[in-house]
């Protein structure tokens, strides 16, 4: 079979006609199936959080502890929140009419920005919690034991997210791969 | 000019209906793909001047999309080394047996691989083929071969 011998089927594939209230409620963010998702999981996330920097200076004693510990809880949280919405823009943001090699070279390097700060912000965000609940801790061998778990904890969940990351990454290496290996031959 | 922009997707939507079946495995990441490359368009369509063709312009989003946005992550689907007879029985009934069957062969190539075949089958030159994927004409000729022998491999 030939490749021409494709071209029937192609041409008469997709006559699956959709409305065009169909294709309007489409061009809606609202009705964006993914970004509806996210934009939920976000809008929790931020509220969550901006209470908890409401009530944490009484809940957990905040005038009680030092001043850094403070900062660095308030710094950690508003980086948290901040990565977030960094993220959601930077989702939102159109594909280019580039080509396509460059667009996903493009958007490679966007993945690979994200992951870093996502990461650092990750690992800053727990340190600040660590360092706010540790400031004024007598510590005694049990209390020792909590925080190490605690790390290990968070350095398990930090690893996990990396490998997400990395697979994702890997993936678009592999598609520009894909790009460059032919042009080198032909070249 | 949104009512401009609706009829010519409506026209035109078939394009989008096949990228989505060529990069997703199943209905609902079809379906996901379809309505993320319409909004898309409709993010660049200010900026669609008509210089280009509807469908060059339309392929140039619908593929980048496909290629580069976030896409949620999902369970592997593992490929059949060959294509089972009954293939259609297995997928959603409303597609038709040699659309599923077209779909499934084109499903085993590269994404690049796909990207070059859709714009072939679709009549592009190999002039609009390369400024669409990034390669230069003689790789897309280079590529055309080995993605026909790579087919003859899997339809075999």
């Amino acid at each position: 079979m030939e490749l021409d011998e494709f071209k029937s089927g192609w041409r008469n594939a997709g006559n699956r006609i959709k409305s065009q209230e169909d294709l309007e409620k489409m061009t809606k963010l609202v009705n964006h199936p993914v970004i509806k998702r996210i934009k939920t999981r976000l809008a929790i996330q931020i509220v969550v959080l901006l209470l908890f920097l409401l009530v944490y200076y009484d809940w957990f004693d905040g005038d009680q502890k030092p001043l850094y510990a403070n900062l660095a809880l308030v710094t950690g949280l508003v980086l948290y929140v901040l990565n977030d919405v960094v993220g959601y823009l930077s989702l939102m943001k159109p594909v280019g009419e580039s080509n396509l090699r460059q667009s996903v070279l493009d958007y490679l390097m966007r993945v690979k920005r994200l992951s870093f700060f996502s990461l650092l912000v990750t690992l800053l965000y727990s340190s600040s919690i660590v360092i706010f609940f540790t400031s004024t801790i007598v510590f005694t061998k049990e209390k020792w034991l909590v925080l190490l778990f605690s790390t290990v904890i968070v350095c398990q969940l930090i690893i996990l997210s990396s490998k997400l990351w990395s697979r994702w990454i890997k993936k678009l290496n592999q598609q520009i791969k894909d790009f460059d290996v032919d042009d080198n031959r032909t070249a | 000019m949104e009512k401009q922009f609706l009829q010519l997707i409506h026209d035109h939507q078939e394009i989008i209906y096949k990228i989505s079946a060529l990069y997703r495995d199943s209905k609902e990441d079809r379906e996901d793909l379809f309505q993320e490359i319409v909004y898309q368009l409709w993010k660049s369509y200010p900026g669609f001047r008509g210089a280009s063709k509807v469908s060059t312009w339309m392929y140039r989003i619908a593929l980048n999309t496909a290629l580069a946005i976030y896409r949620k992550p999902r369970l592997k689907i593992d490929h059949y080394p060959e294509l089972p007879p009954k293939l259609h029985s297995l997928r959603e009934e409303s597609i038709s047996e040699n659309e599923d069957r077209l779909f499934e062969a084109l499903g085993k190539l590269s994404d690049a691989e796909k990207a070059i075949v859709a714009l072939y089958l679709d009549e592009f030159s190999y002039k609009e083929m390369a400024a669409i994927t990034g390669f230069s004409e003689t790789n897309i000729g280079v590529r055309l071969n080995r993605i026909k022998n790579k087919l003859k491999e899997i339809i075999k």
